[in-house]
């Protein structure tokens, strides 16, 4: 991932702000929030990611028209018909309703895919931690056990194979499940002999002596409470603001975006923004040596 | 402070094997540097286990452990937690989080530390092992010896006053194992930290070491400075004097009385010393060594290139050898090269996507799979228990042949009857190499390919493995090792090459390899090297100076 500004935010800033842009898109019908979302999420990806983010994008648009398609098949409500199906009627209205439901998830999937690249397992657990102590350990635990297995796994197949007991050389589907369930056995086997190791090296370490505390690897600055009172600011104009909802079925009727969209586009722009200033900031500094 | 006091403890195990511990008296004054050597299963763990109370295993004891003059028992579990540091011998798995930063912290976070403390504690002992660079990394993505070094630095956090590490380098290359020794004697000399260590290779550490105390079923039977230790294995013939650093095990069998020299510099004094005034009438060692025809290899690589993925880097690099038949070929070099890739790709694991290979005269693309590992190739991986899926031994022969008769004889061969009805699971780690190879050899192959066979196994093990190997090759059989353990491949390898960059760079036989190189050789070339030529184990020199010294010709 590319150095980015929101990112170095407290994990709880963070999380705010993708609650917020997440719950929004989820809620709101208007086809121009849907829009704005859409563009936000899609320009904070591209800065976050770079070119490595175009395959998804691109993958997602069919995705994304065929979701919108779909639609009036199934819904034939709405008085403009287009043209018949099965003998069935497909409604522009259907169709309207079609790309504001493909929109909306079209922008949950680019908000998600920059909260997965922002808030990292170890940000999530920093905020969670202290709620539930026992399940942050062992989500952590876990989150140290997958790749241990998977290398694993890699390498009792390797060994196999180099004696003639490859899974591939086995005809029979039979023997192929056999091997893989040896496989598997032996996998276990490995694992609850590890955990054995870990265990007394969690209770050499004072595991269950004492109330545990928890290291923090991130402050809240006062940066952090300034975005975040600037984003519930925004946010609370969104909602007093109104005129989100929209209909579209039977009969299409979507009111003016008045300034409560201005607010929403400034909160979905927050991180893209602080982004592009960081960019400038650096350039300006550099130009300066 | 760190002062620990063992008195009369006697422990059998509840399983009623024989007694692991009998009337073991020691004492640890604060601040020394002791190390704990002994054959396998003489009751080093057994014993370093007991200094902890949550460690201790279960069965009959009698006898205490004082640390500071408190009985281990009426110290709470949080007080040894912070007081008695503990190392143990896999680097993986003591590991519990996923982050380098919260492995750092964890012990702290367990006894409740403050968190504003608690950020300097790990920012310090970060800065202190140079963990900085790798702070935030994924715990995964680091090597073996980082990993060790991440456990110390963990341990290190609690600020222990007695540290106690089992076995800490068997698992890393010597490289790193060097450098986690280095951290260790660091940590002793500059912050005063006790120190009570047992390890197999004692190459690394026996100079350092203040004491030197010498296990042997369960009871001690030696304790004292280096040199004094040395000196009474010599005299009562003991097993553990094959584990000896080289320079001490030449100048006894040497014929030498004396208190020895324990580093390579005091080695060499001792041989200019006595041939000052003398003349050197035999320079180099007699025997003669094998030679291999150069008709008919066993196995042919050429131009070879490979890479795991599309865009990364290539870690074979036009690599050509030619491994003669019948000979045991040793190939050494840096860590993380590609050596195991190379044994990955003679056995057809790995495909190389350049080059040819030819097996016995024969393109290695050319045999089916059924062909190429039944009576032809098969690897034995550098952790043996990969090979193990079944809950006995000797049901993992089976899953390789069904025939008795033939089980018996490998299993004979290798040595490990006694542990056919043993879950390969509890054994140990000698014991694990072995049964893996009786895996091995049931598939009858005649090109045997070893990855770093000698890895974790201790003096007795090794002597064991290296006769084995010498059965084989009796019968015909090639044998391709790569191997990190000069001295092993010195003393029993017929040829030995130089793995770097992608590439095997020359290939020679152990004497005159180890003795032209002047880094990467074994401790007897390093030492003899100003007297003698091409003298690379400690059998060599002892026996040229014996020979220069009755001024036989």
């Amino acid at each position: 991932m590319r150095s980015d500004a929101f990112s170095k935010y407290h994990p709880l800033t963070n999380f705010v702000f993708f609650l917020g842009a997440i719950g929004f898109a989820v809620v709101i019908q208007h086809p121009a929030y849907i829009g704005a979302s859409c563009v936000g999420g899609a320009l904070y990806l591209l800065l976050l990611k770079g070119r490595k983010c175009r395959n998804m994008l691109l993958g997602m648009l069919p995705l994304v028209v065929l979701m919108a398609a779909w639609n009036p098949l199934f819904n034939t409500y709405g008085e403009h018909v287009l043209f018949t199906v099965f003998g069935r009627p497909y409604t522009l209205e259907a169709l309207c309703y079609g790309m504001a439901i493909a929109g909306i998830f079209a922008a949950m999937m680019l908000w998600f895919s920059c909260y997965s690249a922002v808030l990292t397992s170890d940000k999530f657990i920093c905020l969670f931690g202290k709620l539930i102590p026992a399940l942050s350990l062992l989500i952590v635990m876990v989150l140290r056990m997958i790749p241990n297995l998977v290398r694993r796994g890699k390498q009792i197949l390797d060994a196999r194979k180099s004696i003639g007991k490859g899974v591939g050389e086995n005809n029979s589907l039979k023997q192929k499940l056999h091997g893989g369930m040896q496989v598997l056995s032996a996998l276990t086997d490995w694992a609850l002999e590890g955990s054995i190791v870990t265990a007394d090296s969690m209770r050499a370490r004072g595991y269950g002596t004492a109330r545990p505390t928890s290291f923090r690897l991130y402050h809240m600055t006062l940066q952090d409470w300034a975005l975040l009172a600037w984003m519930v600011l925004l946010a609370a104009l969104v909602i007093a603001a109104g005129g989100t909802g929209a209909e579209y079925t039977p009969q299409i009727d979507i009111p003016r975006p008045g300034w409560g969209f201005i607010a929403y586009c400034l909160y979905l722009m927050i991180p893209s923004l602080l982004h592009g200033k960081e960019a400038v900031q650096w350039a300006v500094s550099i130009s300066r040596i | 402070m760190g002062c620990l006091d063992i008195q009369n403890l006697t422990f059998e195990y509840s399983t009623g094997r024989e007694p692991s511990l009998r009337d073991v008296s020691l004492t640890i004054g604060k601040g020394e540097y002791v190390v704990l050597c002994g054959p396998s299963g003489s009751g080093k763990t057994t014993l370093l286990r007991h200094l902890k109370t949550m460690l201790t295993p279960y069965g009959k004891r009698s006898g205490a452990v004082y640390l500071d003059g408190t009985p281990l028992e009426r110290m709470t579990q949080k007080d040894q937690a912070a007081k008695i540091g503990f190392v143990m011998q896999n680097p993986e798995d003591q590991i519990v989080t996923d982050k380098v930063w919260h492995e750092l912290a964890f012990g702290l976070e367990c006894l409740g530390v403050d968190p504003k403390a608690m950020r300097l504690r790990v920012a310090e002992m970060a800065s202190y092992f140079g963990i900085q660079s790798w702070f935030q990394r994924d715990v995964a993505s680091l090597s073996g010896g980082q990993k060790q070094l991440l456990n110390l630095a963990s341990i290190m956090a609690m600020q222990p006053q007695i540290l106690i590490l089992d076995e800490p380098t068997s698992q890393l290359d010597p490289i790193a194992a060097s450098d986690f020794m280095n951290t260790v004697k660091k940590i002793n000399l500059e912050l005063g930290t006790t120190i009570l260590i047992t390890e197999h290779r004692l190459e690394d550490i026996y100079h350092r070491a203040d004491r030197v105390v010498v296990m042997d079923q369960g009871r001690i039977l030696a304790n004292d400075t280096p040199r004094k230790v040395g000196q009474l294995l010599w005299r009562q013939d003991h097993p553990m004097f094959a584990a000896l650093p080289a320079p001490l095990r030449a100048y006894y069998q040497a014929g030498e009385r004396g208190e020895g020299p324990i580093t390579v510099r005091e080695g060499r004094d001792w041989l200019t010393g006595t041939f000052e005034n003398r003349p050197v009438t035999i320079p180099e060692p007699a025997r003669g060594e094998k030679t291999f025809p150069e008709k008919d290899p066993a196995l042919k690589a050429k131009g070879l290139w490979f890479r795991y993925e599309k865009d990364g880097p290539d870690v074979l690099q036009d690599l050509s050898v030619t491994v003669p038949r019948g000979s045991l070929f040793a190939i050494v070099g840096g860590n993380g090269e590609g050596k195991s890739t190379t044994l990955k790709a003679f056995c057809g694991v790995c495909k190389p996507y350049r080059g040819k290979i030819e097996i016995f005269g024969r393109p290695l693309r050319e045999y089916k799979a059924d062909r190429l590992y039944k009576n032809c190739v098969a690897m034995l991986p550098q952790d043996p228990k990969s090979l193990f899926v079944k809950s006995t031994v000797l049901e993992d022969l089976r899953e390789m042949c069904r025939e008795p008769e033939k089980i018996e004889a490998v299993a004979r061969t290798c040595n490990i009857v006694p542990l056919l009805d043993a879950n390969p699971q509890d054994l140990s780690g000698g014991e694990q190499q072995r049964a893996a190879l009786a895996k091995v050899l049931l598939t009858e192959p005649k090109l045997l390919l070893l990855d770093e066979p000698t890895k974790g196994l201790d003096s007795m093990f090794k002597k064991q493995l290296a006769d084995i190997l010498r059965a084989l090759q009796a019968r015909d059989v090639t044998i391709v090792m790569v191997s990190h353990d000069v001295e092993f491949c010195a003393e029993y390898a017929d040829l030995v090459s130089m793995f770097f960059g992608g590439q095997i760079l020359t290939t020679d036989t152990p004497r005159r390899f180890f003795g032209q190189n002047s880094f990467y050789t074994t401790a007897a070339s390093r030492m003899s090297r100003c007297i003698f030529r091409n003298a690379v184990t400690a059998e060599d020199v002892a026996e040229l100076y014996l020979a220069n010294l009755e001024g036989r010709s």
